[in-house]
């Protein structure tokens, strides 16, 4: 279906070849996963395949990229539209209608179908991928796992024989992730549709694909079947990791193939560690909010949290279950209807916007937000100003944080997990209490998640700071908060320790508190921690 | 059937909102008057708040207020500072400096006469009336749905128009995200010094925001099949006509009647420009 031959691309101004001379074969009805570092170029193979690369975004193109028989180099992308679908990592920049039916229309009105066929195929789509009860609403309006379902359907309405994705299921909460999932498994299946897609968190995709492409981010790429890929991977999802470290010799896939190949584990109850320590740092009693001052729905219905020092507290709950509207209590911008918030004793309506930094460091979701210098260097400094601090300050802790500065780089170049280190530097040089993050690890890769795991941790214990993490990612949940804190529709529903929670769901338990269902593992670390006690 | 293949019932056709505009601007200059400025900037505001939508198009219209308000005050002052000395009762005396010969008859400062002052105003208000006619058409209608009724073989021109109709308000949303964030640095965007840093990354994000757009139009093939169909057409009904025939209409009779009473075609522009607010 696709083949590449001999294909290299290199960006102009650039210093390194994204793909030196690689040679392929995808073919048809497979489900193809691309896995890499950040910026290893896994965006930029995706957009080869339909020809967005060099057609539109440029770059410098040798060899021969041929989908069904046709040539990218020759065709335009727009020519290629009823081959490849493509679905990019914002579905939302892409929409090009309002409503929802429209949109899913608009490729099918670009090739000039028929009104009479145009009509059926939209509605099958809908059912497809189960939009019919969203068909008239505004795609704005939208949740994120909704959002890129629309995407999907926009992008396959056109009965493509190819579907790219990039990070479909970065932005979803698991259930919203296994649901866009399990979809593109069944058309691959139904259908015969090829897939290939791009993704970060590989315990999401790792049971559902055939083979892997892996990309080595030096110009050389391996294609094979998962497990011989994942075998040698520097990138494994924490299963395999945990197949690696208890020697099994065998690559298991799923739950279900460790379970099979696991030997029987018993091991002692892990201590929970009473940690609390600091006094209370931040406090919500009975707050109700809503999301912003116009529209008076409610957001948080009598919520009542305290939050120590020295505690890291995960944030949990579907797309729009009221997180980030909690998050931003802390710092005084969510519209309060009752109830009372204190950042040590405080309202965080009364301070400052010199004092909120002391008490408070934000970082929101898109962390790119906060930065405005034009390079990493000038926004240090910019922030020891910002800050009222020695300069150098945010300097030597970006130093720290990430060991390899590049601090000439505009900010706007660097990957995810670089601007989230800098963004945390910034905010950690003002000395806060209380750090919150908002989706931190939205399109980081394992080893930046490393970095920032270990980060938060000496954070928390070393400074006694407390911190408190909104997010969908269960395995960071596992490897670094003390606490979870559940929210469903404004409310808390659950509100104790990782290992209580977490274990109690199934859907959000982390791969290997699934994997080893007796024991009171959570995370890689805790294996670790008993295998080293073990020798 | 349960739904008709009809553009939904409460929009009007996407180009309408634009001739319409067009109509008033040209109202606007051919009339050159104060009344007429004054009640088309009433009935445009009137008018969309009548159509008050949940689309950020429509947020938006907030932030061209922003705009209009900034004008007028920035206009008004320059045409009271600057200026040749005019005739009239003298209201009050500002500090005045002597410019070199070279601006021969320009003064700054000195005495502020009531002529001046109207001058000024009706300068000013004629600037706030273009920039409400198109708020308001931005506002009420919808950009990218301007991409479906343009035609396609003009596939570059109509990129551009979407983009370019389409980044002010988006960017208006991006502008409030980025000023909290602003915040949450420790410091009180107002002023100049803060416009740079709001307006980088949202500039950035709105580059950002294009590029997708393009690609997104591109991969799904816009502008490369020769007859594109159309899955909801929008027609053009008699409401459009009724609704733009009476600006049009306005505009004939000044053309024609150069002695109609200016206060008699401002207060039916007024009724004429609200109209489509009752009309759905």
């Amino acid at each position: 279906m696709i083949t590449f031959s001999g294909v290299s691309l290199i960006y102009p101004n650039a210093q390194r070849t994204i793909v030196e001379d690689i040679s392929f074969t995808v073919n048809e009805g497979e489900l193809l996963l691309l896995i890499g570092h950040t910026g290893a170029g896994k965006s930029s193979l995706l957009k080869l395949i339909n020809g967005l690369i060099p057609h539109h975004t440029g770059g410098i193109l040798t060899g021969e990229i041929s989908v069904d028989g046709r040539s990218t180099r020759a065709l335009k992308p727009g020519e290629l539209a009823d081959v490849v679908g493509i679905v990019g990592q914002n579905p939302i920049n892409g929409f090009v209608s309002d409503i929802v039916e429209d949109e899913i229309a608009f490729g099918l009105e670009s090739l000039g179908i028929a009104p009479e066929i145009m009509r059926k195929r939209v509605e099958e789509v809908l059912d497809l991928l189960a939009l019919a009860p969203l068909r008239r609403r505004n795609v704005s309006e939208l949740s994120g796992g909704e959002q890129q379902r629309v995407a999907i359907a926009a992008a396959l309405v056109t009965n493509p024989k190819v579907l790219l994705l990039d990070e479909p299921t970065s932005a979803l909460d698991p259930i919203a992730a296994e649901e866009v999932l399990s979809i593109l498994h069944r058309l691959v299946h139904d259908l015969g549709l090829t897939v290939i897609l791009a993704e970060h968190r590989l315990e999401r995709v790792i049971g559902f694909v055939d083979r892997i492409i892996l990309i080595h981010g030096d110009g050389s790429v391996d294609l094979g079947p998962a497990r011989q890929i994942l075998s040698n991977s520097p990138i494994a999802p924490p299963l395999v990791e945990l197949a690696k470290k208890l020697e099994l010799g065998e690559i298991p896939l799923s739950i279900r193939e460790f379970r099979k190949m696991a030997p029987e584990i018993n091991q002692a109850p892990v201590q929970a560690i009473a940690k609390i320590n600091g006094d209370a740092l931040f406090t919500i009693n009975s707050v109700s909010a809503s999301y912003d001052q116009e529209q008076r729905k409610n957001a948080l219905h009598n919520v009542n949290i305290q939050i120590n020092g020295g505690e890291i507290v995960a944030l949990m709950g579907r797309n729009g279950a009221g997180k980030t509207t909690l998050l931003k209590c802390a710092v005084g911008q969510a519209p309060l209807i009752r109830g009372e918030i204190r950042v040590k004793k405080r309202d965080p309506k009364s301070f400052t916007d010199k004092e909120l930094i002391r008490f408070v460091g934000y970082i929101p979701q898109d962390a790119g937000d906060l930065l405005y210098g034009q390079s990493i260097k000038q926004e240090c400094e910019l922030a020891d100003l910002d800050n009222g601090v020695e300069p150098g300050t945010t300097l030597a802790i970006y130093k720290e944080l990430m060991k390899i500065p590049s601090l000439n780089s505009h900010p706007r170049d660097i990957s995810e997990g670089q601007r989230l280190g800098l963004a945390l530097s910034i905010i950690l040089s003002a000395q806060p209490a209380l750090v919150i993050l908002d989706e931190p690890t939205r399109g980081l890769d394992y080893e930046a998640k490393k970095v920032l795991i270990k980060n938060l941790k000496e954070i928390a214990s070393n400074l006694n700071r407390a911190v408190l993490i909104s997010t969908h990612d269960v395995e960071l949940v596992a490897e670094v908060a003390d606490r979870v804190i559940f929210l469903a529709d404004g409310e808390v529903i659950a509100d104790g320790s990782s290992r209580e929670v977490l274990k109690a769901s199934p859907a959000f338990a982390p791969q290997v508190s699934k994997a080893l269902p007796n024991n009171s593992w959570l995370s890689l670390s805790d294996v670790e921690r008993y295998l080293s006690e073990k020798n | 059937m349960r739904n008709s293949l009809r553009a939904s019932k409460e929009t009007f056709h996407p180009l309408f909102w634009w001739l319409w505009a067009l109509t008033l601007l040209v109202i606007l200059l051919v009339s050159e008057s104060t009344l007429i400025s004054i009640s088309i900037s009433i009935g445009a505001v009137a008018l969309v708040l009548l159509k008050h939508s949940n689309t950020y198009w429509y947020q938006s219209f907030r932030w061209s207020l922003r705009l209009a308000a900034l004008a007028f005050t920035l206009r008004m002052a320059i045409g009271v500072i600057i200026g040749v000395p005019m005739p009239g009762q003298v209201l009050f005396t500002i500090p005045s400096i002597t410019l070199p010969d070279l601006f021969v008859g320009v003064r700054l400062g000195g005495d502020v006469t009531s002529q001046r002052l109207s001058t000024a105003f009706d300068e000013a208000i004629l600037l706030v009336a273009l920039i409400l006619i198109f708020a308001a058409a931005s506002a009420l209608s919808n950009p990218h749905e301007l991409l479906r009724v343009l035609p396609r073989k003009y596939y570059g021109i109509g990129l551009a128009t979407v983009i370019a109709s389409s980044v002010a308000p988006q960017s208006a949303r991006s502008i409030e995200r980025v000023r909290a964030a602003r915040r949450l640095r420790g410091e009180s965007s107002t002023g100049i010094a803060s416009f740079r840093k709001v307006g980088v990354p949202v500039l950035e994000e709105s580059l950002e925001r294009s590029i997708d757009l393009a690609a997104s139009l591109e991969s799904r093939g816009y502008g490369y099949f020769p007859n594109p169909s159309r899955y909801r057409p929008h027609s053009w009904r008699l409401r459009e006509t009724v609704a733009l025939s009476s600006p049009i209409y306005a505009l004939l009779s000044l053309l024609l009647l150069p002695s109609i009473s200016s206060a008699l075609l401002a207060g039916l522009l007024l009724i004429a420009v609200i109209a489509p607010g009752f009309i759905s």
